[in-house]
């Protein structure tokens, strides 16, 4: 048809320059009408449906991708939603466990520090035990000790010095204290 | 108090020693051969061994009185231990003190020291515990090497003592 288009423009040049649009020929005009017509009546009868199935095809698909980009657009600002709910969940989460882990840290510390100052209280009490147990034996044994030594000093002195005047003289000290009583 | 066995043995002792007008010297040597078996470990065992015969420890008691005690005295402990009785010769020495004592109308003082008391020594004591006491007291002395020093006496009940064992004793109670 651009081809004619072109033919008629050029006719065209032609009728202006002549005055005449039509060509000359009318044979020419009727055949080629006649041709057009059976063209589109061609066209009109054969492809009308092949081109409206297309057409409604091409429709239907462009509506189904625009359908299926728009769930997929809902879909993905759904899922950007539970990812941003999730973030935000995790967020708090972490925060929780944070704050958990802290107190518990605190509680941890708080009980260790206690544990730690009963074990040293009673470690002191148990050694200010022990020591004053190590002093008292340790005094027992020297008084013990100092007995034994002041004994034995004292028995050998009364063994040298206890010769039989010495023995007379217990004696008589012993009878006059018993006179003495009375 | 002493048991009736012990008793009836002191009194036949007497007795027979009353017999023999030797009552005097029989208590005197009966109670030093008391104290001598009372503070001989040794002996008070070889007295109670029923494995040794009779005889043999009669022998035993004969051996350490000879030239000691009179043949009286001699006698009389022999008889004891033959009738299986040495182990008590203690018991029965005091027995016999005792009842002496008695029959005098005076009470037993036991006196023990490191070395024999004098006559003189045992008079004044006697006559000392007498005066304390109020009644008349029959000293027997008792050589018991373990008092170190000094005397103790006891009377019945009542002890007094003036040891230098007890001073050793109280000097380390005093530690």
């Amino acid at each position: 048809m651009i081809p004619f288009m072109f033919l008629a423009a050029e006719e065209g040049e032609h009728i202006a320059e002549n005055a005449f649009w039509l060509p000359h020929d009318i044979k020419e005009v009727f055949w080629g009408t006649l041709a057009f017509l059976i063209v589109m009546g061609l066209l009109w009868k054969f492809a009308k449906k092949p081109g409206s199935d297309f057409f409604a095809k091409r429709t239907a698909t462009i509506a189904e991708s625009l359908d299926a980009a728009a769930a997929a657009r809902a879909e993905a600002e759904a899922e950007r939603d539970r990812i941003k709910a999730a973030l935000a969940d995790s967020d708090s989460e972490a925060a929780r466990i944070v704050e958990e882990a802290r107190r518990s840290a605190d509680a941890l510390r708080g009980d260790i520090a206690t544990r730690a100052e009963r074990d040293v209280t009673s470690v002191r009490d148990r050694a200010e035990v022990d020591m004053i147990a190590t002093r008292s034996q340790t005094e027992a044994e020297l008084a013990g000790e100092l007995s034994r030594l002041a004994l034995g000093a004292a028995e050998r002195v009364v063994d040298e010095e206890l010769d039989d005047s010495g023995q007379q003289r217990l004696i008589d000290t012993y009878i006059n204290n018993i006179g003495g009583r009375n | 108090m002493a048991d009736t066995r012990t008793t009836a043995y002191a009194g036949s002792l007497i007795a027979i020693a009353a017999a023999e007008g030797a009552l005097d010297s029989v208590t005197e040597e009966f109670y030093a051969l008391g104290a001598a078996v009372e503070a001989d470990d040794q002996l008070r065992a070889t007295l109670s061994d029923p494995k040794l015969p009779v005889e043999r420890r009669a022998q035993v008691v004969e051996d350490l009185l000879e030239g000691k005690a009179s043949p009286t005295t001699v006698a009389l402990a022999s008889m004891v231990v033959l009738n299986g009785r040495g182990a008590a010769i203690p018991e029965i020495s005091r027995e016999v003190g005792r009842i002496v004592a008695d029959e005098q109308d005076s009470v037993l003082a036991e006196a023990r020291s490191a070395v024999a008391l004098t006559d003189e020594q045992i008079n004044r004591l006697a006559e000392a515990l007498s005066t304390k006491l109020g009644r008349t007291v029959t000293v027997r002395n008792v050589v018991d090497p373990s008092v170190v020093g000094g005397v103790v006496t006891q009377i019945g009940d009542e002890v007094i003592d003036g040891t230098v064992r007890t001073r050793l004793n109280q000097l380390r109670e005093a530690f």
